[in-house]
């Protein structure tokens, strides 16, 4: 036993090696030199020139930069406020026993998150069209609304939301359903005995059951709402789309990195969207400890 | 006694994980020796001899008998190949390529669009070798369309052999125009294009709105927009790279753009290229009239074959009595790497390439594009009739417009640029929206204010970049 264990004793960082080796080159060192980058403008290695906190002063001043911030923010809002609610209502309604089929229907809500972004923001830049788009067919020939509608021109951020909606409130049912069959059905039932009505049962004895749950979907849908990239770069054109409505803070950095080429103001708007997802982090933290504690 | 069972198990699980390990990671480890003695004894896909890259497969199948030949005829130097990339993997490796040193293309094609990138560091930095005083010696700025040098001349040098001219003109459904008994050739202006053309914007289903529409432009497309621009005069960068986004020619084309778009006078339709929706209004005959780059032909060609015979070409109409009747969009060039290995050979196949009579023949036979080197223009098969455009001769009337063909600027901000101007089309259609006023003079000054708007913000990113500036 002794022998093997000494035989043993470099194996746990022979395996970590790979992981290791990946996370130095790949995050650690591109995490470290983007910071050098964005107290800096370059043009490849060759030519470079210090800014020290020039590119984030610039930021300030960059209208692009808070539209795309101020787009992002009203996308997570969506992501919280509208998408997590249907998620947990869908949730709800099939958490319940009188719902017959419930795995089908769990499989068909389910079922979006299946489809790449890639394909979603095809299927969605075809049902937005003008005159030939689905939804304008559709509302034109049941309400005679305009049928060049402009959604994607006037209405981006809505579009994106909806688009979002239907990719992933299947994607977060699935935890609140995992978070809802973990609630102790007595509580619910001693409630019930004390006369409290289904708002109050869901307010004072499911909402704080899944409360941890519920904390974690909705930092998961700000760091996803703020690394929102694909689905409007693809459904906009690779573009902000018109008056860069869709505009959002990774596209930003995409455009300023690989289509203008400023690599280091690529950089600072990178560490600016790493501060926010970090204070979120935090915050989720400080939640947790709260409700631990 | 238990001790004695624990250390026979762990004895025994040692001699079933093969030594150290499981059976599986020595599986796995096989498997991974064995892959990788498959890839390095794979013979390499490595070509020796000159390479060129290029976007586009319709460009290969031109160029390929003429490098074939090529090859034939210089049997002393190693092959020359052409490899097909992406636009975008094209963009991100040339660019990795030129300022890090990796391997590129001895020569390489890139579309207009790509080319800011690697103009908008140091002059001196720029990947591409300097052809100006090639050019100048060898007599090739005579022979080739001069405007078609401007995209690709950056701070005075000239990066690229043009590989094309792109004139426009207005393509127009000639089975509408000609029912309704509109003859085009009272069409001088764009003025007389919306007055004599404005029967034909129909209420087709009957539902109270016009379906129909003249022309195919919207706010939104700023890569038709600028075509208007330029068609104009007008332009977003002065001759020192200095944004001049905001003048009296911008204004108004941005003014006259946004009343076509909506109110009252509305003549555009929202039919975008490449798109299977913009194609069925097209095919349902909701748009009459498009800016057509002879580049479109081919594409109108093979996606649109059922439109054979309904349309016709025409002179775009000009924005005053006597103004150009054309206008530009798109573009390629072709350029020799600074590392190339052999600079001469590159630099002879690249004239013999592009300066090519066969070559201006294929071009134009499979994607309708008009050759810049002004010799070509005489071939006879630029005069042959074509039964899609109701056997008029599309080649002729392209090159009759080619030397009218606006400049263009080769500013690295230029996309940026057109990206402003196109936010400043959205808020001033919001504008003529909300203040319902969709009069072209009315509109003047808010455009005014919105293209200044635009160049500032233009100005400011060009400010920032201290390894290219203008002269301001």
């Amino acid at each position: 036993m002794l022998t093997v264990t000494r035989r043993n004793h470099w194996v746990p960082y022979f395996l970590l090696s790979p992981f290791l080796i990946v996370f130095l080159l790949f995050i650690a060192y591109p995490t470290i030199q983007s910071m050098s980058l964005a107290m800096r403008q370059t043009y490849g290695p060759q030519f470079s020139r210090f800014l020290g906190l020039g590119n984030f002063q610039s930021l300030l001043d960059d209208p692009l930069f808070w539209t795309a911030l101020k787009n992002t923010a009203i996308f997570a809002a969506g992501s919280v406020f509208i998408q997590l609610p249907c998620s947990l209502g869908l949730a709800m309604i099939l958490n319940s026993s009188r719902v017959r089929s419930r795995a089908l229907f769990r499989l068909i809500f389910f079922s979006p998150s299946l489809v790449g972004l890639v394909f979603v923001a095809v299927i969605f830049g075809m049902i937005f069209e003008k005159r030939t788009g689905m939804l304008n067919i559709l509302l034109h020939r049941t309400f005679g609304t305009d049928p060049e509608f402009p959604w994607l021109d006037e209405y981006v951020m809505p579009a994106l939301i909806i688009a979002a909606l239907w990719l992933y409130v299947g994607f977060n049912m699935v935890y609140f359903l995992a978070a809802l069959q973990n609630v102790r059905q007595e509580l619910i039932d001693a409630a019930y005995v004390d006369g409290a009505g289904s708002w109050h049962r869901f307010w004072h004895v499911t909402i704080p059951a899944i409360r941890p749950v519920a904390t974690f979907v909705v930092l998961l849908s700000l760091i996803g709402s703020f690394q929102l990239f694909e689905l409007p770069y693809l459904l906009l054109g690779n573009s902000g789309g018109p008056d860069n409505q869709g505009l959002t803070l990774v596209m930003y950095l995409y455009q300023t990195g690989f289509e203008i080429g400023d690599l280091g103001y690529a950089s600072a708007i990178g560490w600016v969207v790493t501060m926010i997802l970090g204070v979120f982090a935090v915050g989720q933290r400080l939640l947790s400890q709260r409700e631990e504690a | 006694m238990a001790s004695g069972t624990a250390r026979q198990l762990n004895i025994n699980s040692a001699s079933r994980s093969w030594g150290t390990f499981s059976l599986g990671v020595w599986v796995i480890t096989a498997i991974a020796a064995v892959t990788s003695i498959f890839i390095l004894l794979r013979p390499s896909d490595a070509h020796h001899g000159m390479e060129m890259w290029t976007y586009a497969r319709t460009h290969v199948q031109n160029y390929e008998p003429i490098v074939k030949r090529w090859n034939d005829n210089n049997t002393d130097q190693p092959p020359l190949g052409i490899f097909i990339i992406g636009p975008k993997p094209l963009e991100r490796r040339l660019l990795s390529g030129f300022l890090s040193d990796t391997p590129v293309a001895d020569l390489i094609e890139i579309e207009r669009s790509m080319s800011g990138l690697f103009f908008s560091g140091p002059v001196e930095a720029v990947g591409f070798l300097d052809l100006t005083e090639r050019l100048h010696d060898e007599g090739l700025f005579d022979e080739i369309n001069n405007p078609s040098f401007s995209p690709w001349t950056s701070r005075g040098r000239v990066f690229g052999l043009p590989h094309d001219v792109h004139p426009v003109l207005l393509g127009y459904r000639a089975d509408l125009v000609e029912k309704a008994g509109i003859d085009v050739s009272s069409i001088e202006t764009w003025d007389d294009f919306t007055r004599i053309m404005k029967p034909l914007i129909k209420d087709l289903d009957g539902d109270g709105r016009a379906d129909r529409y003249l022309l195919n432009l919207w706010h939104t497309n700023i890569d038709a927009m600028e075509v208007l621009f330029l068609q104009a005069g007008g332009r977003f960068f002065d001759d020192n790279g200095k944004a001049a986004i905001d003048s009296d020619v911008n204004a108004r084309v941005l003014a006259t753009i946004v009343s076509w778009v909506c109110g009252p006078q509305r003549i555009a339709i929202d039919a975008p290229e490449f798109t299977a929706s913009g194609n069925r209004l097209r095919l349902d005959g909701l748009v009459v009239c498009s800016l057509v780059p002879d580049w479109l032909c081919g594409v109108w060609k093979n996606d649109l074959p059922a439109m054979e015979g309904k349309i016709k070409l025409m002179p775009l109409p000009a924005w005053e009595p006597g103004g150009r009747r054309t206008s530009v969009w798109g573009g390629t060039m072709l350029g020799i790497a600074r590392t190339a290995a052999d600079v001469e050979s590159s630099w002879e196949f690249a004239k013999h390439l592009y300066l090519s009579p066969e070559l201006a023949e294929s071009v134009y036979r499979t994607v309708g594009i008009i050759s810049p080197v002004k010799r070509s223009w005489s071939l006879p098969f630029y005069d042959e009739p074509s039964p899609y455009f109701c056997n008029q001769a599309p080649g002729r009337l392209y090159i009759d417009q080619a030397p009218n063909v606006p400049l263009r600027t080769s500013s690295p901000f230029n996309e940026m640029a057109k990206d402003h101007v196109k936010d400043a089309a959205v808020d001033l259609r919001r504008y003529a929206l909300a203040h319902e006023c969709f009069d072209v003079e009315a509109l003047l000054d808010q455009a005014h204010q919105l293209l200044a708007r635009a160049e500032l913000r233009v100005r400011r990113q060009v400010q920032r970049n201290v390894f290219y500036r203008g002269e301001d």
